[in-house]
């Protein structure tokens, strides 16, 4: 009995990184910038770009190809998530579920299992064009920690894309 | 309006591209009876044309015997196929003296036409305008709701009552304008800023009237050396913009996603750009030629621009960071820049085409500006198409800013900008939405103020860039559906509900509540050689010379 509660008092997550790995692989956005917050290892795995990758275009049907080296040339697929597909994916998401006035819950789960179209991630690929483009003119200097730290109010994010963060004013 | 619908011809939009949800011109059908007469009225504009012609018909039988022998004997009808606009004029000329009768019957018959009375308060009354002035005088209807108001309603009505009144006099001080009499325009003026103390000048109907007198103010009052314009003060508003409102950005991907669709196919493509500013265009371009099937072209971009006050060669900064965009993502890139202060100093051989190259010319508001002279606008459309290029994308405002009537172009300039204010206040960025109010007032003041070649903003609608770009040579490419759907889908990522994209045989129009305020269009070199042969003609005479051009390849 000992040996049973000592072998199961032993097991961590954070010994077995490649588990965590496939777990932080298979979580949404907001859970994966929560896990994020957990503790210093956690933090650093999340950063991994290949998990946001995974985020990015995971629900994208047919899945974009080749579109890495532009993403990565850009900025990362971090920083696209954060700064432009998120909030696309958010606003357009408010728009369908606003008339169906549905729960919170409700529309997290209809932003999470929604099927992105090519066209917009198109749209997002501009977008985040601009703000690599703004970031160059601006000479706006951004270091990573500051558009992780909250989720609105972000001082990183170019001047052109600042609509995609304020509040939907209906 | 039963026993006329049979005469309505219908279909204005049938052969468009499948993707269109709703036709661009829904109110075009000309009523069938009227134009026997000789009057083109729509249907749609029937009730209001109806109500102001029982409106003179009052004032004719009810005022004073003197106007209404002068309306009914020496009146001139200058437009017959324009019946709203002449009863307009006609009701504002009569108005000019009389007090303006709204009786607490009025106002709750257009208090009834809002769906909630506590939205009366913040939101601007000037969105509904042609309610307004349509519902202000009808005595006809009876007044049930009268009892329903409520003291904020009754306010609130009396705010709209001031800012009708404002619209009025506006009105009126503009044609006392147009006639030279400028010391009852003085007067008028006067009384409007006395009218503005009790309206909200933050918003609606008190802003525009702000920005209106004080554009009228400028016309009576200041030396017209006023409206010169400072470079870089210009590129900062436009920026500002670019940022606040959607209709920049709708020119720029729209425009992108047609030069894409030409550039199929094709490795070696040059871009030009008749107003680079800070290039914002163009990120999105190169971004999309870099992930296109089959790998990227080698992209050429030649912006054109004025030069800068300081020496300083801004054209050469922007091509840096382009080039710098292009060089991460893998798109073989090379920049020029051409520094001309006017369109019609760029000459061709500036351009230095190559020969094997696809070009494509992109215009973003910048041919109106060569309207003050015809010939301008003919020789860069000549020159445009002896470059033979694949596409060319327009975009322009949809308004007629160009008459030659300063009562008509004030008029619809009033009309035109309100909307575009109203659109602005969804903005929630205070700083851009104040610096782009300020964009849009230095519009304005080019169109009310400056005459001559000073006025450059000479805005045009679609119909008529149409009958332009088709005699100058070229023929309508169709912007397709994934334009349609890219803005679209831009749109809703904009906090407010008003705007509304429209497909307007195969052109896109942007605009809010269903008034169109700019429009894009492409097309292509229509292959005839009358006009090229016309174009080949050369007049060389000393040119100011350009800045060096600067190619920076990768």
């Amino acid at each position: 009995m000992e040996e049973e509660r000592e072998k199961k008092v032993k097991f961590s997550i954070n010994d077995h990184q490649d588990i965590l790995v496939e777990i932080l692989k298979r979580v949404d956005g907001r859970s994966l910038g929560v896990a994020a917050c957990v503790c210093r290892q956690w933090r650093s795995l999340s950063r991994h770009d290949s998990l946001w990758e995974n985020i990015c275009f995971r629900h994208v049907s047919p899945p974009p190809y080749d579109v890495r080296h532009v993403v990565v040339a850009l900025g990362g697929y971090r920083r696209l998530y954060m700064v432009c597909l998120r909030p696309l994916l958010t606003r357009l998401s408010c728009r369908l579920s606003r008339l169906d006035s549905v729960a919170d819950q409700e529309e997290e789960r209809v932003r999470s299992n929604r099927v992105w179209t090519r066209d917009e991630v198109q749209l997002s690929l501009s977008l985040f064009s601009i703000d690599y483009y703004e970031r160059l003119v601006l000479g706006a200097s951004v270091g990573d920690e500051a558009f992780t730290s909250t989720s609105s109010s972000s001082t990183s994010s170019s001047s052109s894309l600042m609509f995609l963060y304020k509040a939907v004013n209906v | 309006m039963g026993p006329y619908n049979s005469d309505i011809p219908t279909g204005s939009s049938g052969s468009s591209s499948s993707d269109s949800s709703s036709c661009g011109r829904k109110g075009s059908d000309v009523d069938g009876f009227l134009a026997g007469a000789g009057y083109k009225v729509r249907s749609s504009d029937l009730r209001q044309v109806a109500q102001r012609l029982e409106r003179l018909e009052t004032f004719m039988i009810n005022g004073p015997t003197d106007i209404s022998q002068q309306l009914a004997s020496e009146t001139i009808h200058y437009n017959p196929s324009d019946l709203a606009s002449w009863v307009d004029s006609l009701l504002s000329e009569v108005n000019h003296n009389q007090p303006l009768p709204v009786s607490s019957s009025d106002l709750s018959e257009f208090s009834s036409d809002f769906h909630c009375m506590e939205d009366l308060l913040p939101s601007p009354p000037f969105q509904q305008y042609s309610d307004l002035t349509d519902t202000w005088i009808d005595q006809t209807n009876p007044q049930p709701q009268q009892q329903q108001l409520t003291a904020a309603v009754a306010a609130a009505a009396a705010e709209e009552d001031s800012g009708i009144r404002l619209v009025h006099l506006l009105m009126t001080c503009a044609g006392s304008v147009q006639r030279g009499d400028v010391a009852s325009a003085g007067s008028l003026i006067d009384d409007m800023q006395a009218l503005l103390i009790q309206v909200n000048r933050s918003c609606g109907i008190g802003k525009v009237a702000d920005y209106f007198i004080d554009a009228l103010t400028r016309r009576l009052f200041s030396p017209p050396a006023v409206c010169a314009d400072s470079i870089l003060e210009n590129e900062i508003l436009y920026h500002h913009f670019y940022e606040a409102c959607p209709y920049l950005k709708f020119a720029h991907f729209t425009a992108n996603q047609a030069i894409l669709e030409a550039f199929d196919g094709h490795d070696c493509v040059h871009v030009i750009d008749f107003n680079l500013m800070h290039g914002l265009q163009w990120p999105a371009l190169i971004q999309a030629l870099a992930l296109r099937p089959g790998g990227p072209p080698f992209l050429r971009l030649t912006g054109i621009g004025p030069p800068s006050p300081d020496g300083r060669d801004s054209h050469r900064e922007i091509g840096f960071k382009l080039a710098e965009l292009a060089r991460s993502v893998n798109v073989r890139f090379a920049f020029r820049g051409v520094a001309a202060s006017r369109l019609d100093d760029v000459k061709p051989w500036m351009l230095k085409v190559g020969p094997t190259e696809v070009v494509a010319v992109n215009s973003i508001m910048q041919f109106h500006r060569l309207l003050s002279s015809e010939q301008s606008l003919e020789t860069v459309l000549a020159w445009i198409r002896s470059l033979n290029p694949k596409i060319v994308t327009v975009v322009e405002q949809e308004a007629n800013h160009n008459q030659a009537e300063f009562l008509d172009r004030f008029t619809e300039a009033l009309y035109y900008y309100s909307t575009m204010f109203d659109s602005l206040e969804s903005c929630t960025v205070q700083l851009e939405k104040t610096v782009a109010e300020m964009f849009i007032q230095r519009e304005i003041c080019n169109i009310l103020c400056c005459e001559g070649p000073a006025r450059v903003e000479r805005h045009e609608p679609l119909v008529k860039w149409r009958e332009r770009l088709g005699a100058a040579g070229f023929g309508p490419l169709h912007l397709g559906s994934n334009a349609f759907k890219q803005a679209s889908m831009l749109l809703t990522l904009f906090s407010a509900e008003g705007y509304c994209v429209e497909e307007n045989q195969g052109c896109l129009t942007l605009g809010w509540h269903s008034r169109p305020l700019i429009a894009a269009s492409a097309w292509q070199a229509v292959p005839d050689t009358a006009i090229t042969a016309a174009a080949a003609a050369p007049a060389p005479h000393p040119l100011p010379v350009p800045q060096s051009p600067l190619v920076v390849s990768n």
